[in-house]
């Protein structure tokens, strides 16, 4: 259920990344990992890119990781974004290895650089979902 | 010549392109068919001599050469729509080549069309969306919810990461943009006709940066098409060939965001494919006709073909080398950010009329003997090279 004001996108889980979501909601980031091997993959498939066994848990990560590129947006795609401009998408590239794209907030877009260290943090958009968004440590 | 069996058996026996930019009473299939019907032209052909169909149209339309073909009333013994982005149309070309020698067909068209500026200006409401795709081919999670959206923020974040990596600034990018609109201005069906400096480029309003305004592409109303046949074929007929010499593909479907893709693409092995197909490297190339989707791509592209060191392009572009006149003209038409956009299939045209030697000495690149063609795509993963040579 949408919280009426909330005029982003808001993610539509798939069967495979549904505990994802369900993790975010209780604050936690998750990942998935080989059930064999232990080598973290993202995004989410039904076999291990490195050891080619089927079978992964999704376990909490540390959410701490590095800003691997970003961007800033000065025009909006999407009306939701509109009053938030400018902001920045980063490729967060997390201490296990997998990368993800996200938000790097708490911080003026012009001070974002690659490599930056960041940290996660949640913010609630509905009653049945949080983003994980990236804030320097 | 490197003994490899199809280099040089194939050429391409004409060219054409459709009206060009913003030509809003015609559809994605009128601007295909206005082209294909100038390439028969140019290689003394017409319709009932093509027994091959490889195409491509809006993303969303796959079947695409059984609505070309119907308008133009053939059957075919080889026909698809080609489905690998911008990567397609040089794809194309080499499935032309590979299915003659297959003996499948004979003599194929292949082409690229698509309205793309009326689809996105038809009206207001149309212009602010201003989507080329679909809904439902956008993503549903990991993306949107945090704002990620275009090609511009993709290429932009390898942009981004290139300079991290190589120190390369804005106004390298800019030296590439400024090149191509050089160029343009000796072309008269080019979209954009005004000059454009460094200090232009650098005032622009930004889009998502690191890209401003002029490291974006054009939305056109476009289309190209060539024919391929074999050489002994060509032969017979009132057209000037140009060699196919080599080409190669690569694609990193493990993903841009995967290792180091975004600053070491797919160009780098579908251009050793290439070069060792048409026994050349890069110093033997006289002309590039580079896909330029975004400033970006073609600057890490000159690096993963070997025309600079892996880092070196910002330096390479801004010594002038692709104006006009410099050691390695590049997108001579002007590109997709200053002569119309059809994904990369114009400067397959642009490549081949060098190698006709057809222009005047403005804008013929002089004694151009090879062209190296790109072709970037299919979500920015998928890559092409063609390296056509004069017969």
């Amino acid at each position: 259920m949408d919280t009426p004001d909330y005029l982003k996108p808001v993610p539509v889980p798939s069967k495979e990344t549904k505990p994802f979501w369900e993790a975010t909601r209780a604050k936690k980031l998750v990942m998935p990992r080989c059930t064999s091997c232990g080598t973290f993959r993202f995004p989410v498939s039904r076999h291990c890119r490195a050891c080619g066994k089927a079978g992964h848990e999704w376990v909490e990560v540390s959410g701490r990781g590095k800003v691997f590129s970003f961007v800033t947006y000065h025009r909006h795609y999407h009306p939701g974004f509109a009053g938030e401009l400018p902001y920045v998408v980063g490729l967060v590239e997390l201490e296990e290895g997998p990368r993800i794209i996200s938000n790097i907030v708490g911080i003026a877009p012009e001070e974002v650089r690659c490599d930056m260290p960041v940290a996660v943090r949640f913010e609630p958009i509905t009653p049945d979902i949080a983003l994980p968004k990236f804030a320097p440590v | 010549m490197s003994g490899h069996p199809l280099a040089d058996r194939y050429v391409i026996a004409g060219t054409g392109k459709s009206r060009l930019g913003k030509v809003p009473e015609l559809s994605d299939l009128d601007l295909t068919e206005e082209a294909a019907y100038r390439a028969l032209a140019d290689a003394g052909l017409t319709v009932r001599d093509i027994d091959g169909l490889l195409v491509r149209g809006p993303d969303t339309s796959y079947t695409f050469h059984q609505e070309l073909g119907e308008r133009l009333g053939i059957n075919a013994r080889f026909s698809t729509t080609t489905c690998n982005g911008g990567a397609s149309q040089i794809l194309s070309v080499i499935q032309a080549a590979m299915a003659i020698e297959a003996g499948l067909c004979s003599t194929v068209l292949c082409g690229y069309g698509r309205s793309a500026w009326s689809r996105t200006h038809a009206d207001e409401s149309t212009r602010v969306r201003a989507q080329t795709r679909s809904e439902d081919m956008m993503a549903k999670e990991f993306g949107p919810e945090y704002g990620y959206f275009s090609a511009a923020a993709t290429h932009a974040l390898g942009a981004r990461r290139h300079m991290h990596v190589y120190g390369t600034r804005r106004e390298q990018l800019g030296a590439i943009a400024t090149a191509f609109r050089e160029h343009a201005l000796k072309n008269p069906e080019a979209q954009m006709k005004k000059p454009l400096s460094l200090a232009e480029y650098l005032e622009a309003r930004m889009i998502v940066d690191p890209f401003g305004l002029y490291d974006c592409s054009l939305r056109s109303d476009a289309a190209g098409a060539v024919i391929v046949t074999s050489r002994e074929r060509a032969r017979d007929r009132d057209c000037k060939p140009v060699l196919i010499k080599g080409f190669g593909t690569f694609n990193n479907l493990s993903g841009w965001f995967e290792g180091d893709n975004m600053i070491r693409t797919a160009a780098a092995e579908s251009g050793k494919t290439a070069y060792a197909m048409a026994g050349v490297g890069p110093k033997d190339i006289d002309t590039a006709q580079i896909y330029d989707c975004f400033t970006y791509m073609v600057m890490v592209q000159l690096e993963d073909y070997g025309f600079c060191k892996k880092g070196e392009g910002g330096d390479f572009v801004a010594s002038g080398a692709l104006r006009p006149g410099g050691v390695l003209p590049t997108n001579t038409s002007g590109g997709q950010l200053s002569e119309s956009h059809a994904e990369g299939m114009l400067q397959i045209v642009e490549g081949a009329r060098q190698l006709q030697g057809i222009y005047g000495p403005d804008r013929q690149v002089k004694d151009a003997e090879l062209c190296l063609v790109s072709g970037h795509g299919g979500n920015t993963v998928c890559h092409s090279s063609l390296i056509l040579g004069r017969a």
